[in-house]
């Protein structure tokens, strides 16, 4: 269904650099409403990175990102999130002293810029969605770590984005807690692209149909989940060997 | 939207301001608006220092702004002094703006101190300034005449109705979007970014309102001295005060304010009746200082509220 919808981001040649590092090296990607992206790659490899320059937290030192046609290279942050981009962070950034509600109003307000009445609505929907309704008015600060990474993605999907962006939102978690994380996921992709960073393949197999793989700043791999999966290269960038090594001894 | 309680509170307030101002003895009334000028003042950085996040060391620079101002438009023109201080914070909220913009390339504790270098720069400015009296400073002659009457009986009135407002007018404001915001950058600057609010506009805007609060509070307070010199008007010790008062009764709370100005002037005149030198009440202050953050960290204020509130609904559990 992906490929008859438009482009809603297209990233070309984007590069990142600090100092003498190159963070991030020329790459390119297209994404399509619809689309669930998985994104892999070694420690350091960049993808942290290269979210950010798409959130806006960062932005590019060459190259160009555009997002349904404009060009936001150097739009900033909370313009972006009201453009249509929001990012679940890895380490779950929530208000400690404001009520999951607060949390989640907002984005709600100011994100997805809706009116008041409106906007505590989609809050209780939001909230709903990720299974933190029942108690609406305890604050962040008193949550549990599943609990601040369901709020983290509440926050994000309140700001009613076009594209998601997910960094490890389900590192550190069990393996039961991933799993409800999937669901959530799964039930987020309609109507929109996710672009989605983790280092557990378990759960990005059941919910992303493309695969890229970043090394050393650069994109190496991007195509079907299985495809990507089966290529032998893919163990050479994460063992540092070649395969015919291994075979060789 | 503004509470019927909220209208009643500024309606007790409004009537307790100018039953005070008609009924006070001119020496306590004195005593008062220096407590409700330094209420104002604290509360005002705490809005900047405690929910906005932005620490500045210089906000007495919109104290000798705002009096200076005051002084000069009221001595040059024949607009009313009260219309003048209507008039002061407009003007010095606007000078703010490009003052931020400014300012703002510098981070946290550069921020801070290169808001207190502003401060020393006035100060200098000012004392080089012979159509403001330099370093003799002015006296305070509305029109070109001396002040007639008891200025600390409107001064007062204007500074209990203004603290009563103040403390509403920030409750309506925090739960407003822009306030939700502003409690947002309290916890977290870049996700309050993150969830679309313009962190940079939203901190110029408190930058600016605090500005024209802190001037407004020091035409005030300089109205009832009828005096001004640079160096009392621009002086660190205003910050020193205001950050005293608000870090002690606890910073990011409306009431911590109010709690730390009683403590600060409450023990000044305790000791001052006991006999005490000033010496001896600013090492007490200190030592307290010291003792109140070991053990709270956060003030008084946010230590003490859930006893408070605890206390409260068990002794009224026990009366059901």
């Amino acid at each position: 269904m992906g490929a008859t919808e438009p482009v809603l981001l297209r990233v070309q040649g984007a590069t990142k650099t600090f100092g003498s590092i190159q963070a991030v090296d020329m790459v390119d990607l297209e994404l399509r409403i619809g689309e669930s992206v998985g994104l892999i790659g070694p420690n350091g490899a960049g993808k942290s990175t290269f979210l950010s320059l798409l959130s806006g937290d960062q932005q590019v030192s060459a190259g160009r990102v555009s997002f349904e046609g404009r060009d936001i290279s150097r739009v900033p942050a909370h313009a972006r999130v009201v453009a249509g981009i929001a990012r679940a962070a890895q380490i779950p950034q929530t208000f400690g002293r404001l009520s999951l509600r607060e949390n989640v109003l907002l984005p709600s307000l100011f994100g997805a810029r809706l009116p008041q009445r409106e906007a505590e609505d989609w809050c209780r929907e939001v909230l709903a969605m990720v299974g933190l309704d029942a108690r609406p008015d305890v604050p962040a600060g008193a949550l549990g770590l599943l609990d601040r990474k369901r709020l983290e993605l509440a926050k994000a999907v309140a700001a009613r984005p076009r594209l998601l962006l997910l960094d490890e939102i389900a590192a550190g978690l069990t393996e039961p807690e991933v799993e409800t994380i999937m669901a959530l996921v799964r039930r987020l992709q309609a109507g929109r692209a996710i672009v989605w960073v983790e280092h557990i393949p378990a759960a990005l197999r059941g919910t992303c149909e493309r695969l890229v793989v970043m090394d050393k700043g650069a994109k190496t791999h991007d195509g079907p989940f299985a495809e990507v999966w089966a290529d032998r290269s893919l163990q050479e960038i994460y063992m540092g060997v070649p395969d015919d090594d291994i075979s060789a001894h | 939207m503004i509470r019927i309680s909220e209208l009643l509170v500024l309606a007790a307030g409004l009537m307790a301001a100018i039953l005070g101002a008609l009924f006070i003895d001119s020496g306590l009334l004195f005593l008062l608006c220096e407590v409700l000028v330094i209420f104002l003042l604290a509360q005002m950085w705490n809005l900047l220092a405690g929910f906005s996040g932005q620490m500045s060391l210089g906000h007495q620079a919109f104290v000798g702004l705002g009096a200076y101002t005051l002084f000069y438009i009221a001595n040059h023109t024949a607009i009313p002094l009260w219309l003048v201080l209507a008039l002061v914070p407009c003007l010095i909220g606007l000078l703010a703006i490009p003052l931020g913009l400014v300012m703002f390339h510098l981070k946290q504790a550069y921020f801070a101190v290169g808001m207190w270098v502003v401060a020393e720069i006035l100060m200098q400015l000012t004392a080089k300034a012979q159509w403001l009296g330099g370093t003799s400073g002015m006296t305070l002659r509305p029109g070109g005449t001396m002040l007639s009457g008891e200025p600390e009986r409107p001064a007062f009135a204007i500074a209990a109705f203004g603290a009563v407002a103040l403390v509403v007018a920030l409750r309506v404001f925090l739960r407003t979007r822009l306030g939700l915001a502003t409690l947002a950058l309290r916890e977290n600057e870049a996700a309050a970014a993150s969830a679309g609010v313009d962190v940079k506009r939203l901190h110029l805007i408190l930058f600016c309102l605090t500005a024209a609060g802190t001037s407004a509070a020091g035409g005030l307070y300089y109205i009832t001295s009828l005096y001004i010199t640079p160096q009392d008007a621009f002086q660190i010790n205003w910050m020193i005060t205001m950050m005293f008062v608000t870090v002690i009764g606890g910073l990011g709370t409306l009431t911590g304010p109010a709690l730390g100005t009683i403590i600060l002037i409450g023990a000044r005149e305790a000791m001052t009746a006991a006999g005490y030198s000033g010496g001896q009440y600013w090492i007490v202050m200190g030592a307290a200082a010291v003792i109140v953050l070991l053990l709270a960290p956060r003030g008084l204020w946010p230590a003490l509220a859930p006893r408070i509130r605890a206390a409260f609904t068990t002794s009224t559990k026990s009366k059901a």
